[in-house]
């Protein structure tokens, strides 16, 4: 299922068909050293294409990818190389291999086959890693491999040159290659999996809020991504006839990445204009390396100037463009603006069955501090239940516990009979408890659409996702803005839309975490209308964090107040007005007591 | 109009002078990357050889010679590129890089091109045989090469060995084919030790060897730098005392310049600039066009490249590349900087001189230029 218009998806296809096409036969019709160039940067280009997939979605860089295309083009090799020449070159082959001798077509296949299993079993293991860890990672598997390759002689041939690959690719089956490539990747983009993992990319903890399993998106992408590379170096190995362990190293993971910077690491646009960027300027640049004459006089011929050249290049882009030329959007998404689709048909909105989650005494504790110290509460659907307290207080703490995003030191979590202490936030999410975030975490360079659909496709099986993105969107109010960047809204819009993106997971209890912070007196009233309606048309229990006591007094049912960590009084608006120990939290004591009780830090508001 | 002229006048700046009485030559050999230390010097010996033969009118006095280069990095891959754009450029011969494995990744593009293609210095015997009628080669053996060094030995009285060899490439398979001549002579082997290219640290290979007793009389190498003075040093460093035989590749300045411990150094390579020889006069010529002396053979088997082409050239009585390619298939005795060359009767491997030199005081001793008995030379091998 594709999560984008129709019409994106269809005008990136055909133009990617169309100007391949093209491409090949105006090559074809200048001459044979241009077909040539054009067949090399159509497998650049798969090659960038299938780093994207991964680096570009998932937003980990990846220095690997050239591993799989090393993988994929020894393997193909082996399988196509004419048996006679295997037998004098790699006499000690394993007898089955030394017989087969397979096409082109036949060998890429197994060839992206055996590198995607390859790549799974790698990513499950570096799957497990965040950030930088991951990059040296990569790193890491792209070294090994090389030296694997270059250990394994009865194989490869060691670091000796693997020739005699029959030289199969041209330039027609290059171009069929780049555009299972670049459709493979256009679609990947826009799929369910290449949503949710874009999602995981601008935020990896409120896309775990909303049930993204990230890890499995990372892998799903790695796997495919490894494929398209095997491809590429299938291509390769068969275009070239002779190739060594070199081509797969650190000078062509370069060219290919900055194929990828300079063009834009999240489109597919930014794949093609950054391997047509950088092969133009590499092409002219090696031309005019061998020296030329101009008006007579001569240049003298000076060595690397292409390797100079696209250093220039990289730091341009990297200075001036440092989303890469093509930016974060597709080509298709900035010409064609159709409105958001519209749900087939609007369900009716269903009441929640009762229900109520009850915690009971939670505690966290960071080393030696107690954030949260032994606090039980309970929320029913149908409520609102506020949380309020200095900061500082543990209030944050105690939403993070709940959501799942931290695991109690001590202290228990139930829904009804379920038991939910220790499960991860998608696994919470699933069980119908969503939340929003203090400091707004929202996809940013996703539309609103978008943030709100991924949530409503990765929670309860997807079912529905469209009918209940555009219900949440409908009830915050925010169907205008659906085809808007969700990081170009106002702020109080994007709270709004956190709201929109928590409700689309369906959930029968809600964590608001702050939601009317930075919201101006008509956007909170309009706020507390609608938060209003979500309890009593749709019977979910929400518990409301925020400093607003305006906003909490006529909302809540109950609160809850938590000061240094300790449940300090609980009851209905009345009672906690009057409670004298809340009043000692948030106002101080008066001077005549404050002789008695010196040694207590005086609370902040 | 004066846009016309000043566009027609960068047109025909820019235009390669195509007459049909010019031979068109391209290089695609490494002038960087870890193969430039041999494809640099030949680079100088051929440019050499073509400004001598343009200056006397060109080839038979009519065909003049034009160079069109490329850089292939000491690549296997850019030398596939490379070869096919010059093919696609129409040129008559194209000249690879001095090792097989660079210059195998062409054969697939000269063999269809059905254009002649010479390596500069490569020396496995492997490579013609492979490559096809297309591939030539400019160099002594490697079987040839290790046939000449353990007769040497083995006359030298030296009846015990120990090589030191690296699979990672097939010039550097070249003390396999010594120990066969070597044990074919009457010799023993002691062992064999294997490192990988560009490793860094020979102390274990070093240790292994002079823990021998009695330690072995010779140790052979095809090593070259930067591999070659590090297990030279680490040799030495460890006490190992034995007669240390190299091969060709360590025909270069660095060689000569280690010394106390280059010191006694015995090497095969092709020419040894002998009073009242071709290569003494060669040297003589270079130094007085480049300002100082020949640092390697190599340069000297680059002006042979390009006599050798030159003789097909007149011996085809034209450019064209099959003519030339079956015409070299057949020269004898072309007289190049080093002495003369025979491709007749050959599969592409050329017969000409092996000359052994010694490291003495840093500079270079003659040795011996036997004549290799064929009884000797073992068949060529893929390794």
């Amino acid at each position: 299922m594709m999560t984008s218009p129709r019409i994106h998806i269809a005008a990136a296809i055909l133009a990617i068909i169309v100007v391949t096409f093209a491409a090949t036969l105006a090559a074809g019709m200048i001459g044979a050293s241009i077909e040539r160039t054009l067949t090399v940067f159509f497998i650049s280009l798969i090659g960038v294409a299938g780093i994207g997939i991964y680096a570009g979605n998932s937003g980990i860089l990846s220095f690997g990818h050239l591993a799989f295309m090393g993988i994929g083009a020894y393997a193909a090799s082996i399988l196509t190389l004419p048996a006679p020449l295997k037998a004098a070159t790699l006499p000690k082959l394993p007898g089955w291999l030394a017989a087969t001798q397979l096409d082109l077509l036949s060998a890429t296949l197994i060839a992206m086959a055996v590198t995607a299993l390859f790549a799974l079993f790698v990513g499950w293991a570096i799957g497990r890693l965040e950030g930088s860890a991951a990059v040296i990672a990569t790193l890491g598997l792209l070294i090994i491999v090389h030296g694997v390759i270059i250990g394994w002689r009865d194989v490869t041939r060691g670091a000796q040159s693997f020739f005699g690959v029959p030289r199969e690719t041209g330039v027609w089956t290059a171009a069929i290659g780049c555009i299972v490539a670049l459709v493979a990747a256009r679609l990947y983009r826009d799929s369910v999996s290449g949503l949710r993992l874009r999602a995981g990319r601008e935020d990896p903890i409120s896309a775990g809020a909303v049930g993204i399993r990230i890890r499995r998106e990372r892998l799903i992408a790695w796997v495919l991504s490894a494929a398209i590379m095997a491809m590429a170096g299938a291509l390769l190995a068969h275009f070239l006839g002779a190739f060594s362990v070199k081509k797969f190293y650190f000078s062509d993971t370069f060219m290919l990445l900055a194929m990828l910077i300079v063009g834009g690491m999240t489109t597919v646009t930014g794949a093609v204009t950054g391997a047509v960027v950088i092969t133009l300027v590499t092409e002219l640049l090696r031309r005019l390396e061998g020296g030329f004459s101009v008006f007579g006089m001569d240049v003298p011929p000076i060595l690397g100037t292409a390797q100079i050249g696209i250093g220039i290049i990289i730091l341009f882009a990297m200075f001036r463009k440092a989303n890469g030329l093509a930016g974060l959007k597709e080509w298709e998404e900035r010409v064609f603006r159709p409105a958001a689709e519209r749900s087939e048909t609007a369900k009716p909105a269903e009441l929640q069955e009762k229900s109520t989650l009850q915690a009971d005494h939670l505690t966290m504790r960071f080393g030696g501090l107690t954030a949260v110290n032994d606090v039980s509460m309970h929320v029913e659907t149908g409520e609102i239940v506020g949380l309020i307290g200095p900061n500082g207080s543990g209030k944050t703490t105690y939403l993070n516990m709940l959501s799942g995003l931290l695991a109690p030191s001590a202290g228990t979590i139930r829904r009804g009979a379920v038991e939910l202490t220790g499960l991860t936030p998608p696994e919470i999410a699933e069980h119908g408890i969503a939340r929003t975030f203090q400091n707004i975490r929202l996809f940013s360079d996703l539309t609103v659409d978008q943030n709100v659909l991924v949530a409503a496709l990765s929670t309860k099986g997807g079912r529905d996702a469209r009918a209940r993105t555009h219900a949440a969107l409908d009830r915050l109010g925010l169907l205008e803005k659906a085809a808007e960047d969700a990081g170009t809204l106002s702020y109080g819009d994007q709270r709004r839309v956190e709201i929109a993106r928590a409700l689309a997971c369906q959930p029968s209890i809600l964590f608001l975490d702050e939601p009317a912070a930075g919201m101006n007196r008509e956007e909170t009233e309009d706020l507390m209308a609608r938060l209003r309606g979500l309890t009593e048309d749709l019977g979910i229990g929400i518990l409301l964090v925020d400093h607003d006591l305006h906003l909490i007094n006529l909302l809540c049912t109950r609160i809850a107040v938590l000061n240094e960590g300790n449940l300090i009084a609980q009851g209905t608006p009345e009672e906690i007005r009057k409670d004298p120990a809340v009043i000692e939290a948030y106002l101080g004591l008066g001077k005549e007591h404050q002789s008695a009780r010196s040694t207590k830090r005086e609370p902040q508001t | 109009m004066k846009h016309v002229v000043l566009s027609t006048f960068i047109a025909a700046s820019l235009a390669m002078p195509a007459a049909a009485d010019t031979l068109r030559i391209g290089t695609a050999t490494a002038q960087t990357g870890a193969l430039a230390y041999a494809d640099a010097p030949t680079m100088l010996g051929m440019k050499m050889a073509v400004d001598d033969i343009n200056a006397a009118g060109g080839i038979g006095g009519k065909t003049k010679i034009e160079l069109v280069e490329k850089d292939v990095r000491s690549d296997p891959a850019q030398t596939s590129i490379a070869a096919q754009e010059l093919a696609d450029d129409g040129v008559s011969v194209i000249v690879l890089p001095g090792d097989s494995d660079p210059a195998l990744a062409a054969i697939g593009v000269v063999g269809a091109a059905e254009i002649p293609a010479i390596s500069t210095v490569a020396s496995s015997p492997t490579l013609p045989e492979i490559g096809g009628d297309y591939m030539f080669s400019n160099f002594p053996g490697d079987n040839v090469q290790a046939a000449v060094s353990a007769k040497w030995a083995y006359d030298q009285g030296y009846r015990t060995a120990w090589i030191v060899y690296s699979p990672d490439t097939q010039y550097t398979t070249m003390p396999l084919y010594f120990a066969d001549v070597f044990t074919r002579l009457g010799g023993k082997m002691l062992g064999q030790s294997t490192n990988t290219l560009g490793q860094q640290d020979f102390s274990a290979i070093a240790t292994t060897i002079a823990a021998q007793d009695p330690q072995p009389d010779v140790v052979m190498t095809s090593a070259y730098e930067p591999d070659f003075p590090s297990l030279l040093k680490a040799l030495r460093a460890a006490g190992v005392t034995s007669q240390i035989i190299g091969s060709d590749g360590i025909d270069s300045p660095t060689t000569f310049s280690l010394g106390e411990v280059g010191e006694g150094v015995v090497f095969t390579t092709a020419g040894f600039p002998t009073p009242g020889s071709a290569l003494e006069k060669f040297n003589k010529e270079f130094e007085a066009r480049y300002g100082k002396a020949p640092d390697t053979i190599y340069s000297a088997v680059g002006y042979d490249l390009i006599k050798v082409i030159e003789a097909a050239v007149l011996k085809a009585g034209s450019t064209d590349p099959k003519a030339i390619r079956n015409a070299m298939a057949s020269l004898e005795n072309v007289q190049g900087a080093t002495g003369t060359i025979t491709y007749a009767g050959t599969n592409g491997m050329p017969i000409r001189q092996v000359s052994l030199v010694r490291v003495k005081n840093g500079a270079r001793e003659f040795v011996a230029q036997p004549t290799p008995d064929p009884a000797l030379i073992p068949e060529p091998r893929m390794e």
